[in-house]
């Protein structure tokens, strides 16, 4: 319960720092960091135009992806409290949850049968597939080291000790900021400001939604930001406290907002050819981390 | 009536079906084919469904001189491939009587079609209860033969014919397997009976006679590289056929790997390990070449291998913990692997006869060709997408329970292995999850290509929704699909019954430490129930907030351009394009054209085609037969044709027979 309130509450503003970061580091004033929100509000008051080709995909799929994200913030954990859902093999489901809500996304962009569209969506099958495995090797490898396999006790049971576990821990947290930028389609991978159709990701699979519906897409996008700085900010908590803990868990979403307006402002986003090695390379740094848990395991050597 | 009596019954009911078939008039034959089908699902699905609850059936079949008493042994895991078979073949035979409407004119093809059916169903079932190994192997090739009857429906077609060929003769080379490894235990046990496995296998080494059974069953199964036939077949079957065999006939293949698994005493962990990585690989290999295919139901074909390979990983898993002895994998994997054929079943019909309607309305498998049919046939769009939904693996449907227990086996094997294993899983873990991302590409791209959008060509004839008789078993399908979603741990229960009563030494396995993961499972089941609540409230406070704006249509954003055409469209070869160059090395892709030349100033209407070849097939199959072909190629001159030549052998053999029995040779 906590965790959802708090995620909530740090989506409302996490993309406005991003926002307002990019702008200082290009040397404007740039908006307020709630303007991405009263954007969002005011979409919602909006009427919205339908395409003449669309059939009743286009009308769910925005409400289920919504929902598939709101899902899957229920199953993170906030330190010692669980999150609204916790089981065994919950990470499991998290990862399922999210691909249902990208199924809806990509189907919603196939129903306009703009070429565009088309091309945004299958960027987004291909990429999140390939982010897939980095995902499953570093719970695996987690679940290895700890012995459990629902988010809570894995990261209750995560302590930083020995060298290795801090170099995991770095190696985790890079793991998890990339699947983040590829399922937010951000910088190395996509470039959400291109004014070229041909080279976006995401933005090009929604230039049809409009209304409540982008409303709902662009907030979904704000809580994932918020979801998977929950999971990182979850990697250091342990079983603090709570007064120490939301205030940590405050300071990481900032500091991940900075860094990812600071990585938008300064990389150039990859040569679209290439985005798919880069982005199975992860799945090596996930690879790494599994054997540095099989060496604090002993069972390497 | 006891229930040796019901299943003796059931064949006189198929005797009976194909003179009822016969004799009634041409047009009710298909309905009188369902009601056989009726009876013979229910006179078999009662005594399994006793056996599913109390004890085994075992009774013999005395009588035949020949071969003696036929043994007739019904356990937990025969009565659920009973289940699965009758479910899958009750909704295929509903199906089909509407999918054969429009070939009411071809009246004998349509009755053997009929009478083949009948056939094909009851082999299927007593595949799963004779335990001769010569009455097992006649109801094998009955299977085999009527399917292949079934297959080729449209004999007029010459590529039908030819992927019969095929067929008929990659299960035949798998026949050919199983007979040398029935003659090998007969040969050191001296019985016919399916105990005297379990006695070789006690006295001698497992793994020979094991990968024997393996090969033979997996030609039918569909493993890599025994594959090949799936993609040929099941395109050219009509398709209430190509769901009947995706659904169950390949199941048939996985029944009889695990029946042997279940008499296997040794060597569990080598088996395992190999069984593992070739499901891994298997599944990988499918649907990466389902994900570039335009033919719909060659991708649902490759699709099925992929699948194979998920329950491949289950019985895969389920060996590693039998040799390590770890009681939770034991049944996590094989109780996974049994629910994953019962899911399969389901959700492949579901697609394939939701993909026959498109066909029966449009007359191509050509996805490339199709587009928008979600306006005209708004239910078969729904039926195939929740198909869809369910095969990738998405909550809440059953994909998702199933593998999510594999998920939770190979996590149980993580932690309580050596390092080799430990290693060998993970691998499998993030194969998995890669094969379920790759199965949201597949089903994206198939469905947007085929329903959504705009029309891509023009179609003969303005397709119509699918007759509410095609419709009527899909929401059945889907209806159980549902409840495997929502209550998992009831049919899980099942399954892991199955899995303690078939293993020797389970039995006294407490049932206390399957308690937790039970109580986890229906946890599932219970948030799947609450993420569809969740999508409802989202969409009707949608509703109602968009009651007061203002909505209105226009076309498509075409990004400034106002003159777009539907042929602009993505198609489904672009939307795969990206991954087919990356994964060149798997799947190749051939190209067919002519090359300007220089000297052609106004160069001439031409043609382009590019497709895509199987790997296994194009570089090792046809390979080796066209060095057979080249081999017997040189004994041509035997078969010469002419008269005086074939006169002369015959000359020659008699004065060979005469001179051997004249100096006693012979």
């Amino acid at each position: 319960m906590i965790s959802l309130a708090l995620i909530i509450l740090v989506s409302f503003f996490f993309t406005g720092i991003v926002i307002r970061t990019k702008s200082i580091a290009s040397g404007r004033k740039g908006p307020g960091i709630f303007q991405p929100m009263k954007d969002i509000f005011r979409l919602f008051k909006k009427g919205a135009v339908y395409s003449e080709t669309t059939s009743f995909i286009f009308q769910v799929a925005p409400s289920i992806y919504f929902a598939s994200v709101v899902m899957a913030i229920m199953v993170i954990p906030f330190g010692q409290y669980k999150g609204i859902i916790s089981f065994e093999g919950d990470f499991v489901f998290f990862a399922y949850v999210l691909a249902i809500g990208k199924f809806f996304s990509i189907i919603s962009a196939l129903d306009t049968g703009s070429s565009f569209e088309g091309m945004g969506a299958s960027r987004e099958a291909l990429y999140s597939m390939l982010a897939e495995p980095a995902f499953f090797l570093l719970m695996g490898s987690l679940a290895l080291l700890t012995g459990y396999t629902s988010f809570h006790e894995i990261f209750m049971t995560f302590h930083f000790g020995s060298y290795i576990s801090y170099a995991l821990g770095v190696m985790a947290t890079f793991v998890l900021v990339m699947i983040c930028m590829i399922e937010n389609s951000r910088m190395p991978v996509d470039d959400p400001k291109t004014h070229l159709e041909l080279t976006m990701i995401h933005e090009v699979m929604i230039l049809d939604n409009s209304g409540f519906d982008l409303g709902l897409i662009l907030h979904a996008t704000n809580l994932k930001f918020a979801m998977y700085g929950a999971l990182i900010a979850n990697l250091y908590f342990g079983d603090l406290p709570l007064y120490y803990s939301i205030p940590i868990f405050l300071v990481i979403q900032t500091l991940f907002a900075v860094s990812v307006g600071l990585l938008e402002s300064f990389t150039a986003r990859y040569r679209m050819s290439h985005n798919a090695q880069f982005i199975f390379t992860l799945s090596s740094v996930s690879l790494l981390i599994f054997f540095g848990v099989l060496m604090m395991l002993g069972k390497l050597i | 009536m006891d229930n040796s009596q019901f299943l003796i019954l059931s064949i006189w009911v198929t005797v009976a079906g194909w003179l009822a078939i016969y004799v009634t008039p041409a047009r009710f034959r298909g309905n009188v084919t369902g009601i056989f089908v009726f009876i013979t699902a229910m006179l078999t699905s009662i005594p399994a469904i006793h056996v599913l609850t109390l004890n085994k059936i075992e009774f013999a079949i005395s009588g035949i001189s020949l071969i003696g008493n036929i043994p007739v042994r019904i356990d937990s895991l025969s009565a659920w491939f009973i289940l699965i078979i009758n479910l899958t073949s009750l909704t295929g035979v509903v199906y089909g009587l509407g999918y054969m409407k429009p070939y009411g004119d071809q009246k004998s093809n349509l009755t053997l079609h009929w009478i083949q059916y009948l056939l094909f169903h009851s082999s299927m079932l007593w595949v799963c209860m004779v335990q001769n190994s010569i009455v097992f192997l006649i109801v094998w090739e009955l299977m085999s033969l009527s399917s292949l009857m079934l297959v080729i429906f449209d004999h007029q077609n010459s590529k039908t014919l030819k992927a019969g060929l095929n067929y008929l003769v990659q299960m035949h080379i798998g026949v050919a397997i199983l007979t040398a490894a029935f003659i090998w235990v007969y040969l050191s046990t001296g019985s016919l009976d399916f105990a005297a496995i379990a006695q070789f296998f006690q006295t001698h080494s497992n793994i020979w006679l094991f990968l024997l059974f393996f090969i033979g069953f997996g030609i039918k199964a569909g493993f890599i590289p025994f594959h090949s036939w799936l993609p040929h077949a099941h395109p050219a079957a009509p398709s209430h056929i190509s769901g009947v065999m995706s659904g169950v006939i390949v199941k048939v293949g996985i029944y009889g790997i695990l029946r042997m698994i279940t008499f296997l005493s040794t060597d569990y962990l080598i088996l395992g390990e190999l069984i593992l990585g070739l499901s891994v690989l298997t599944g990988l290999y499918g649907i990466i070449n389902s994900a570039i295919h335009r033919d719909f139901k060659k991708m649902l074909a490759y699709c099925t291998i992929e699948n194979i390979g998920i329950v491949g990983i289950g019985l895969g898993l389920g060996l590693i913990g039998l040799g390590n002895g770890n009681n939770i994998m034991i049944i996590l994997g094989f109780g996974g692997a049994l629910l994953h054929t019962l899911n399969h079943s389901l959700f492949k019909s579901l697609l394939f006869f939701s993909a026959g309607s498109v066909y029966q309305q449009t007359h191509t498998r050509d996805m490339e060709k199709l587009g928008g049919l979600i306006h005209a046939m708004p239910q078969t769009a729904f039926l195939f997408l929740i198909g869809a939904l369910a095969i990738g693996g998405l909550p809440p449907f059953n994909g998702f329970v199933s593998e999510f227990i594999l998920y939770k086996g190979m996590l149980e094997g993580i932690s309580s292995s050596n390092m080799y294993h430990v290693i060998l899983i993970i691998i499998s873990f993030a194969g998995l999850s890669i094969i379920g991302g790759l199965s949201i590409l597949v089903f994206t791209k198939s469905f947007g290509t085929i329903f959504l959008g705009t029309q891509r060509t023009k179609l003969h004839s303005e397709p119509v929704e699918a007759s509410l008789s095609m419709r009527l078993p899909q929401y059945l399908i889907i209806g159980i699909m549902l409840l495997i979603g929502i209550f998992p741990s009831f049919f899980f229960s099942y399954t892991s019954q199955i899995v303690i009563t078939s293993f020797p030494g389970l039995e006294n396995i407490n049932s206390g430490s399957l308690t937790p993961f039970i109580n986890n499972l229906s946890l599932v089941g219970i948030y799947a129930t609450v993420f569809l609540v969740l999508i409802a409230l989202v969409y009707f406070t949608r509703l109602l907030l968009n009651k007061k704006n203002l909505t209105q249509t226009s076309p498509t954003w075409g990004c400034g351009y106002v003159a777009p055409r539907a042929s602009m469209q993505y198609t489904s070869k672009s939307y795969s394009k990206t991954l087919g160059k990356l994964l060149g090395f798997i799947v190749t892709e051939k190209k067919k054209y002519t090359e300007l030349e220089s000297s052609e100033i106004f160069p001439e209407e031409r043609k382009h085609s590019a497709y895509y070849v199987d790997f296994f097939e194009n570089r090792i199959i046809e390979k080796i037969t066209n060095r057979l072909q080249y081999f017997m190629n040189l004994f041509q001159f035997i078969q010469n044709g002419s008269t005086q030549m074939y006169i002369i052998y015959g000359l020659f053999f008699i004065v060979i027979v005469f001179l051997g029995t004249l100096f006693n040779f012979i």
